[in-house]
Formats: C-alpha cells, structure tokens, sequence
C-alpha cells in the first residue's frame, strides 16, 4: 500500500545529509595533525628548520643524546610539548562540546556559551588565590578544583533553563551567559585580590585562553583524562543518538535518561575542569568543531565523536602557531583568536536558526 | 504478545493523572484509547514505554512485569512512537531508522549484517527507502512520522505504542499513516484523537476520562450518542459508513452547547 506520498521531483529537491565516509575524514585529518604538530614545533620567535626539529625529536624518542644548546631547548622543552598540549585540549574541546550539545538538545551550545568553563575557571582562580598548594601532584588540585566549579555551575544554568517544566534552548543559552558573566566577575574579583601584579597579569592572561603554561609535567592529566571521556563517550555514542530525538523516544529505546543525563554531565564536567586548569577558558572551539563536522560526516556520535576530537585537536594546532606569530613581539591568549574567529560563526549560526524558525 | 495494564496510578507532582486504570491488547490486537485532552492518555502510554514509573499498579508482557526486565530489555519488546516532534540536528533517515536498533547493541558495537537488513526491510515497508540520505529534520510531518514508524519497526517489537501519531498530519498522510499499521500489524496500543479513525483502525477501545477507564468493548459498542455527550461533550449521530461499514460518527458542529447542557 505504501503510497509515494511526495511527487519524484519534490524528492530530489530535498536536501540530503552530506555524508563522507569518516574513514576518508579521519585519515586527512591524522595527516593534517601530523603536519600541524611538526609546523607548530619549528615556526615561532626563531624557526628552526624542519629536518633539525625531526633529528631533535628523533634523538630523545630513541634515546641518542641531541645536541644540546638552544634549538634543543627551544623544541623539545617548550615547542613539543605546547603543540601536543594544543591537540589535547583542542580534542577535549571538541569532544565536551558534541556531548554537551547532545546533552542539552542543542546544536548552539559549548561548554563556554554555557557558562561551565567560566566555573572551572572561578574553581581554579580560588585555589591559586587561597590555595598554597595550588597544582600538587600533577595539578591535580587545580584541576579538582575547576572540576568543581565546572559541575557547579552547569547544574545551577541547567536549573535555571528547566524551571517551571519548560526547556527552551534560548532559555538555556541566556542562562548560560548570565551565569557565565556572573561567574566571570567573581573570577576577576578573586584576581585583583591579589596584590602581586605579576601574578594578577598571568592570571589574566590565562583567563583569556592560552597554552603559554604548557611544559612536559602538565600533560600527562589533560592527555589521560581526554582519552577516558572519549572512550567513555563513545562506549554511549548509540545513548546520544537516542537523546537527540528526545527524553521520551530515549526512554522507548531502552535508555536509561535520567542516568545518562548524569554520566553525561560528569564526564563533560571533569574534562572542562581539567582543560580549563591547564589552559584557561578556550571559546567557542566546542562550538565550531561539532558543528561542521556534523556538516562533514553527520550527526551519528559514532562517527561524530573521533572525527571532532581529530578536529579540534587540528584546529587548536593551528591556530596556537596564529597566536605565537601573529604579533611580532609578544604571542596572543589563544582564546582571544578562537573568540574572533568563534564570535562569528556563532551568530551566522544563530541568524541561519532564526531564519528557519 | 500480550500486553495488560493492571491497576494502572500515576501520579505526577502530587496530581493523580491515571487512577486505576485496565487496559488489555491481545497478541496481534489493535487497541485504541480515546478521551479528552487530559484524559491521561499519553501519560497511560509513557508507563507502557518506560518513560514514567507507575505509582503502583504494574504493565505485563505475557505476564511478566516490564519493570522487572532492564530497560534495553523492555525496549526489544516495545517500541514506541512518542509525541515528540524530533530533532534540530542534521540526522539522516537512515541514521534515525538505525537508531532502533539501539537496544540490540552493546557499547562500540556497529550495525552489522542482520542489523543493516532490518533497517532496510523497516524502511522498505513504510516506503522511505530513497529518503534514506535525506536530513531528517527538513522532511514534512508525514514523511517524518513515517520514518519515526520505521525506526519503531527496526527495533522488531512485539507491541507498538503510539500516541497521536496523525497529530498535525493532513487527512491523506493521516489514512496513509494509519494504513501502514494495519498493513503491518503486531499488538499495537494506540491513542488517536480523531474517533473515526479509531472507530476504523482498531479491534477494540478504551475510552479514559479523567485518568479512569470509562469504557472499553468494540468500537461498535463503545462509540455511542450518549457516551458522545457524556465523555466529549459533542452531539453527534452514529451511522454506518457507506463505503466501508465501520461506524462513522457525524458530529453535530452546531449542537456542542446542547449536549453539554444535557450532561
């Protein structure tokens, strides 16, 4: 019986879901990172050639001592070690925003809209403030701390979105934004508290977003804790399929929501929290790199999931290299460039939203 | 299989929507519940897929209390079609159709073979099969719900629930959409608005008023003038359709007022 229910031609006039086979994507996108990391660790304040920065890196891989001076320091204390820090955090970011997108229903939201990282960052500023101890063992006080805030303030915006039944998503972006300012202010009250002006400038500055704190030490928690969500995300990819649809259809599918819900917000807390303590409030990446790798490969998490944190990982690469080289004679908070290119894609993405309501 | 709803209360922030309620379809029965907004209908139907937890009163498959099985289990034998309106993401049809498979499938397990030819087979018997590549979310309403049906297929339940599946759907998909469910047909609870369409699709109906079973029986019996102005409020005559013989119920667009009057 199935009657064809639109003309033929209408059919085709229908737009269809782009779809690339994520395999393709993912291997460009390793080559991509490749090449990104090998740029990123030879072009700053001096550029040391490619085929230097490979015999540099070679040589403490296998073992063989390297020529020590300069370059030697230069690549493999501070370059290496910022530009692996860039593909971690760029992939957490990646991966916080495509769950916290399904978490929320909501393809505008990021855990920075959303106000998450501004309590990571309140979390964080309270412990460098307060905390003598600040960091201990592998920052992992800072980054319990930003944890904390993390968790804290995005039950308090989700609590605020979902008053009185209703769930809307303007609702929750404006919750997140007002929480987020709210939060951002204490944040730099905390900060001016502090007397030591040197201090208060660093803090700043990480504040604003910037891998500049990146070193060997700091990498080994934000590297552990993005593999674990990413499996722990991928393990309930067909659960944030299910939750894009709805609560109710979730249910139907044999989901346990109110758990996943749960899970969720844990997990996207505890990567926030821990990518905040290590480089600041980054915006709008969790935004932007979902978005068009849904574009890409479309919106299944199974596929969404890898192809994001690859994404990001690229696009943090790339541009922390624009923050080092952009200004001649000092580098950019990172999240001041994300924010330029970020801001406007937000609000082509609110117009095209407004435009098909 | 067999589905019973035993005694059936929820209660919501304090308010008791359905209050003792019994509803029974029979393997390969298709039953419908009626009623007025607020009847509790939909919330019935939530226990039934395990979206609402029941205050006491239990919902049994052959027997066997639903709560008592896991929820992926539950979701292998119940599919359901909820009044949700979807999604703003970029899906395709064939993504949301696989999604029934979901209760089948352990976490980083991929669709395989069997997976892929339910999938298709869902998609074939609904006729979705060229919006396979589509966005989900640019298709009409009807496309949408059948896509939405074909999902419920894949996940090759034993009873399907749904409720107020024509919602908002023109008179043409609404009789295609009803179609494909008696073209179909497994146990099947199903909450229609439209007491034509019942009085046609469906082997038997339970008329809700108030979170309480008013009547239930063949739409034959159940669909009468008095339970009209009683339960509905509208006057109307019941005759027989002439093309079909299924009751039809010519509804009086003028006479709400008086048999309100008469209630």
């Amino acid at each position: 019986m199935a009657v064809e229910s639109l003309p033929r031609q209408d059919r085709a006039q229908l737009p269809a879901v782009p779809k690339v086979r994520a395999g393709l994507v993912a291997t460009v996108l390793v080559v991509a990172l490749v090449a990104g990391l090998a740029l990123a660790t030879a072009v700053g304040s001096s550029f040391v050639p490619l085929g230097q920065v490979w015999s540099i890196v070679v040589g403490h891989l296998v073992g063989t001592k390297p020529v020590p001076g300069t370059p030697d320091l230069i690549v493999w204390q501070l370059r290496v070690p910022r530009a692996l820090l860039a593909a971690v955090v760029g992939a957490g970011l990646g991966l916080v925003g495509t769950a916290v997108q399904a978490l929320v229903r909501n393809p505008l939201a990021d855990p920075y809209l959303l106000g998450i990282s501004s309590g990571a960052s309140l979390g964080a500023v309270a412990v460098i403030v307060f905390g003598a101890t600040a960091g201990g063992v592998l920052g992992l006080g800072l980054s319990a701390a930003a944890f904390l805030g993390a968790l804290g303030s995005f039950a308090l915006v989700w609590a605020l979105a979902r008053r009185g039944g209703g769930f809307s998503p303007l609702r929750l972006v404006l919750a997140g934004v007002g929480i987020g300012q709210f939060l951002a202010g204490a944040t730099s009250y905390l900060v001016l508290q502090t007397a030591d002006e040197q201090q208060t400038r660093g803090v700043l500055f990480w504040l604003m977003g910037s891998l500049s704190g990146a070193k060997w030490s700091v990498l080994a928690l934000p590297a552990i804790v993005v593999v674990l969500g990413f499996l722990l995300l991928q393990a309930r990819a067909r659960g944030l399929n299910a939750l894009l649809m709805g609560d109710e259809t979730a249910a139907g599918l044999g989901i346990d929501v109110g758990r996943l819900r749960r899970e969720l917000f844990v997990v996207t807390s505890v990567l926030t929290g821990v990518l905040v303590a290590v480089s600041g409030a980054i915006g709008f990446v969790g935004l932007m790199v979902p978005h068009v790798c849904r574009l890409v490969v479309g919106g299944d998490h199974r596929r969404l999931l890898p192809i994001s944190a690859l994404t990001g990982a690229v696009l943090l690469v790339v541009v922390d290299i624009a923050a080092r080289v952009a200004l001649s004679d000092q580098e950019l908070p990172i999240g001041v460039v994300t924010a330029l290119i970020g801001a406007p894609t937000l609000l082509y993405l609110l117009d095209r939203r407004l435009e098909r309501a | 299989m067999r589905i019973a709803i035993e005694d059936l209360v929820v209660a919501l922030a304090g308010r008791t929507v359905v209050s003792g309620v019994d509803v029974i379809a029979e393997p390969g029965e298709i039953v419908g519940v009626v009623g007025p907004n607020g009847s509790g209908k939909s919330t019935m139907l939530r226990t039934v897929y395990r979206h609402l937890k029941p205050t006491s009163g239990r919902v049994l498959l052959d027997g066997r209390d639903l709560r008592a099985m896991s929820a992926t289990e539950a979701a292998r034998h119940v599919a359901a079609l909820p009044q949700e309106r979807g999604s703003d993401f970029e899906l395709s049809v064939l993504e949301v159709v696989a999604m029934g498979r979901t209760p089948y499938k352990r976490a980083f397990a991929g669709d395989d073979d069997r997976d892929r030819r339910i999938i298709a087979e869902a998609m074939a018997q609904v006729g979705v099969t060229e919006l396979a590549g589509r966005s989900f979310s640019a298709l009409s309403g009807g496309e949408r719900q059948r896509v939405l049906l074909a999902r419920a297929f894949a996940q090759e339940p034993d009873v399907l629930v749904l409720d107020e599946p024509t919602n908002h759907l023109d008179l043409r998909h609404q009789i295609d959409l009803l179609g494909l469910l008696r073209q179909h047909r497994r146990t099947t609870l199903i909450a229609l608005h439209d007491l034509n369409a019942a009085a046609s699709l469906c082997d038997r109906l339970h008329v809700l008023r108030d979170g309480q079973v008013v009547d239930s029986g063949k739409p034959r019996d159940v669909l009468t003038v008095d339970l009209l102005a009683e339960v509905f409020g509208v006057r109307a005559a019941v005759v027989e359709h002439p093309l079909t013989g299924d009751p039809l119920i010519a509804f009086d667009h003028q006479g709400v007022r008086e048999a309100g009057r008469a209630r």
